[in-house]
């Protein structure tokens, strides 16, 4: 057994440009690297990660350092067992597959096409701006049960929150709009609460209202964040790396346009290869040998399932976006007791619904060669800019 | 202690030795059995330890309202025998009984 080697001179920025040299470079020096500029071990081959998912005890989701606590409040996404199970629980009524496919999917399928019918006649937009975050706004909005409250707000608060737990600089404006954003989604919660209470409905919030037994305020309060700060870029990201996936490939969106049955599989394929959560946490919470690789008690490690979703030992050419690879499944939904939520919610609406729409109602949808897309990120990554031309 | 026998799609035979309490999809995993994923580890979420039990068996429990549901996004087609094996608990009974592992989960 050896201790954890470090790599010292990569900078933040080019995690942010381009991850994937330097997971590969993480995933060929050694089962577990710190890497300096994250100030965080990274962990990055599949295996591991799977293992790792399978057994709690060892590697916990329990960190009191965590800043998401401190933003969010007592979420149970940084909980583990029973604790997690119960708050696990008393949300999946709206995240189940019959509720789904009978009320969330025609919903979101009404706010596809609501916002494509104003952009059609334009003949070009970004389609971050103009699709892909207001859809993953406005449809995150129905599922948690607020009600009239703009999409640049929920969106706001979702990055607001993303960017409070990630400030480990303690950047004192950072934290402040973290605070404004809990303070405004605790309104909105207020604002709707007793509605759902009195009217069972199969959104989150009444979910919550009406789990037995009822999930305490604070708990929905902080859930409730986790939710804003974990649902709205995820799918705003697999929508657009999914179209770019294929507008960047004509021959491979050829083949999904003429034969539709390939959507499902473009859509894991588009997770596998830019996943749009690409790293997340765990606290070692006793000494352990990880793949000869010993992990001290207290260890911050961080899950690179972006890293874990391109390694070779598993996925051959895994750089490339392809479609027609052989079938293996990946990690973007993570695995284990915390395993998405939202998983299906997505396979069902976007890679069903919101991209097949899309390439559907803009005719010959392209890439502009004037204006390059921008994909950047690496703890969440995804297209910061999708300009495209079809014909109006 | 029952003997499980688990049968993937191209005819491979694996028996196993299970523990009553234990899923049956935890037996599986800890034997190293292939075509059995469990993405999420027992939480009814993924439907990627789907396998085709006896129906008529009458030792492998209820099948519940969520999980029911979750089959239906089953990667296999769904039998009257399907079942996601992280729900159903290993009892004495079980001893020599065959599950089906699918081809894709």
């Amino acid at each position: 057994m050896s201790a954890v080697p470090a790599i010292a001179d990569v900078s933040y920025d080019a995690l942010l440009e381009d991850p994937y040299p330097i997971f590969r470079r993480v995933r060929d020096t050694a089962p577990a690297v710190f890497v300096a500029a994250a100030n965080l071990t990274l962990v990055t081959r599949f295996d591991d990660i799977m293992r790792i998912e399978r057994d709690s005890a060892t590697y916990s989701s329990v960190n009191p350092a965590s800043l998401v606590n401190k933003v969010m409040g007592p979420t149970f996404m940084r909980k583990d067992g029973a604790e997690h199970a119960a708050g696990r629980k008393a949300v999946e009524p709206a995240f189940r597959p019959g509720i789904i496919k009978e009320h969330w999917a025609p919903k979101f399928a009404a706010i596809c096409e609501r916002l494509i019918d104003k952009l059609v006649e334009a003949g070009e937009a970004d389609l971050y701006s103009a699709l892909a975050a207001p859809m993953a706004s406005l449809s995150l909005m129905e599922m948690i049960g607020f009600k009239e409250i703009a999409w640049e707000t929920l969106a706001l608060w979702s990055q607001s929150l993303i960017d409070g737990a990630g400030n480990y600089s303690r950047d004192a404006e950072i934290d402040r709009k973290a605070m404004e954003a809990g303070a405004g989604i605790d309104t909105a919660i207020e604002a709707v609460l007793d509605h759902h209470r009195a009217h069972s409905n199969p959104s989150i919030l009444s979910a919550m209202v009406h789990a037995d037994p009822p999930m305490p305020i604070e708990e929905i309060r902080a859930n409730i964040k986790v939710i804003i700060g974990g649902g709205l870029n995820e799918p705003r990201d697999a929508i657009l790396t999914l179209t770019l996936g294929l507008l960047a490939d004509p021959d491979q969106k050829e083949s999904v346009l003429a034969k539709p049955e390939l959507w499902p599989t473009a859509f894991e394929e588009a997770v596998r290869w830019i996943s749009p959560i690409g790293m997340y946490p765990r606290r070692v919470a006793r000494e352990v040998d990880l793949s000869g690789v010993t992990l001290p008690e207290g260890l911050q490690i961080g899950l690179c399932v972006g890293a874990a979703n391109r390694d070779d030992r598993r996925f051959a050419d895994p750089d490339r976006f392809d479609i027609f690879r052989a079938k293996q499944s990946h990690l973007a939904f993570g695995a284990g007791p915390h395993f998405c939520a939202g998983t299906w919610v997505s396979r069902q609406t976007v890679g069903r619904i919101m991209v097949p729409m899309l390439f559907e109602r803009l005719a010959n949808l392209r890439l502009r060669d004037d204006t390059p897309p921008l994909v950047r990120g690496w703890v969440f990554r995804g297209p910061i800019s999708l300009p495209v031309r079809w014909d109006a | 202690m029952p003997k499980i026998i688990f049968i993937n799609a191209d005819g491979a035979t694996r028996e196993v030795v299970a523990s009553t309490g234990q899923s049956v999809m935890e037996a599986a995993l800890a034997a190293g059995v292939s075509g059995i994923v469990a993405e999420c580890n027992g939480a009814a979420a993924c439907a990627t330890c789907h396998c085709y039990f006896d129906s008529n068996a009458g030792c492998t429990g209820e099948i519940g309202e969520h999980e029911n549901e979750m089959l239906d996004f089953a990667a296999s087609e769904r039998t009257a025998d399907s079942r996601l094996s992280c729900q159903v608990r290993v009892v004495a009974e079980m001893e020599g009984m065959t599950i089906r592992v699918p081809s894709v989960q």
